[in-house]
């Protein structure tokens, strides 16, 4: 058995509507455009789309509009070059609104690129107050300073560092840790059943992000607040990992009410058991909210 | 590493921005500008000083001017977020006359038309079309407009009259 088939086994009890799940596969992946409001008036930026030819949907978040062109859709070269607009999945709007940061605060984006949450993290925070936006890989910087530019950003400083080894002269009010991962909650079947999407490696994921995880929460001042988020299903790569910070540091997790369905964080899995905290994590199920399967945990240092 | 321009330095890009474009140089008191690989960056004001981390520094804020021998060339990204502040030295294209001008290169628009739109000749210009500001360009020879976008946004905006 593959992999895939592995976790489709383990996970048919604990997925919600699991028929809709496999039926979801089948579908492409939306597409979603971000207004850039540091550049352009939310209504502005949809009549120009629609002037290049976009139809879209409104969504929960204002800044965000799903597209409804069949595929392939035009391209909208003006809002895109312009850096009126940035694609973005749904899901990957959610650590943003999780975080809620405000102008004035000093936020660390523990691994960066290519910027869809720092770029949206700068223009919720009207491009005020600081955001350091790092990552490790040197070819994923370059995209994502060029996000940085084509948004019209001023706030960020990028550095290239593992943020497992990441330093910087104060903390941080906020700190999110999206973290590199198996990327379950992209896959897509196509018309053959093979999943595409599917990401090769062997790599030990957890252990990567549990460095990152407890990284991200020491560069936290007291009272800050983290999220730590992946587009994965596995509980391996989620709430294992929320879970091994709660052991090793004094970390709580605090409820959040997203404006898309979710499921709690599972607090058992086959025969182990995971701290009670863990169940304030929010799961995304891709059938559910039209987007990239998501997993989210916001932590506050006590 | 990236270093805070000198309060002299300063004033000489800002002076240069109100000439060219009529911006106020009040309008960015906001902002910090620190010189980095010969290039002027613009970064948020922060209410402490900060040291960058040496090791992993990249960038800060949004590139803003090249300091190339001796001018001043402001950048495209720069021109799209804060171009409104201006209010000289806006040329107005059509969307034919862009997609020229990202095929080509440069466009000769003759003299009358830059006339009419009051441009000061030879310098940096604001490119526009309708109501959006699409970047730098540059005018020589009275009449020739050269284009200043970035690669990829030229190359795709060849054919921005057929969309
Ligand atoms: C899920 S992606 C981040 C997406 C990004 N937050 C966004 O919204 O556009 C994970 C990123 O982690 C980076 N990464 C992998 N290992 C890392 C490490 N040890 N330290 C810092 N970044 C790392 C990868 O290069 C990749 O860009």
């Amino acid at each position: 058995m593959d992999k895939f088939s592995l976790f489709l086994a383990d996970y048919k009890g604990l997925i919600p509507d699991f028929n809709g799940y496999l039926q979801g596969l089948k579908r492409p992946l939306p597409l979603y455009y971000r207004i850039n409001t540091l550049k352009i008036g939310t209504e502005e930026a949809k009549s120009l789309l629609r002037s290049e030819g976009i139809w879209f949907e409104e969504t929960c978040f204002e800044e965000l509009v799903l597209v409804k062109n069949h595929d392939p859709p035009p391209s909208p070269v003006l809002s895109y070059h312009l850096g009126y607009i940035y694609p973005q999945a749904l899901s990957s709007c959610l650590p943003v609104k999780a975080l809620d940061p405000k102008p004035h605060e000093r936020l660390l984006d523990l691994c960066a690129a290519p910027g869809g949450k720092a770029t949206h993290l700068a223009q919720t925070m009207k491009d005020m107050g600081l955001i350091v936006a790092n990552d490790r890989k040197l070819g994923r910087i370059t995209a994502l300073m060029a996000n940085i530019k084509r948004m019209g950003i001023t706030n960020t400083v990028v550095t290239q560092a593992r943020g497992e080894h990441f330093t910087w002269g104060h903390k941080f009010d906020k700190v999110i840790v999206d973290a590199p991962c198996s990327g379950i909650g992209r896959y897509r079947m196509d018309e053959t059943g093979h999943i595409r999407h599917m990401k090769p490696g062997k790599t030990d994921l957890p252990a990567i992000q549990k460095g990152l995880i407890t990284k991200g929460f020491d560069l936290l001042r007291s009272g800050g607040i983290m999220v730590y988020s992946t587009c994965t299903l596995n509980v391996e790569e989620n709430e294992e990992v929320v879970h091994y910070l709660l052991q090793k540091r004094r970390a709580k997790l605090t409820p959040w009410d997203p404006p898309v369905p979710w499921s709690p964080g599972i607090t058992r899995f086959k025969e182990k058991e995971y701290d009670k905290g863990v169940g304030l994590a929010r799961r995304f199920y891709p059938h559910k909210i039209h987007s990239v399967g998501f997993f989210l945990a916001r932590v506050v240092k006590a | 590493m990236p270093e805070l321009l000198r309060p002299e330095d300063r004033l000489g890009l800002l002076a240069f921005l109100k000439d060219r474009f009529g911006m106020a140089p009040s309008s960015f008191e906001a902002y910090h500008i620190y010189a980095f690989k010969r290039q002027a960056f613009l970064f948020r004001r922060q209410p402490g000083k900060i040291d960058f981390p040496k090791s992993s520094f990249v960038r800060c804020g949004l590139p803003f001017m090249r300091l190339v021998a001796g001018y001043l060339k402001p950048t495209t990204v720069f021109l799209q977020r804060f171009g409104h502040l201006a209010w000289k030295n806006i040329l107005h294209l059509d969307k034919a006359q862009i997609g020229r001008l990202c095929l080509e290169g440069e466009i000769d628009l003759g003299l009358e038309s830059i006339d009419a739109q009051e441009i000061e000749t030879p310098g940096y210009i604001i490119i526009k079309t309708g109501e959006y500001i699409l970047g730098a360009g540059l005018i020589l020879d009275n009449s020739r407009i050269l284009c200043r976008f970035p690669k990829a946004m030229r190359q795709a905006l060849v054919h921005i009259n057929d969309l």
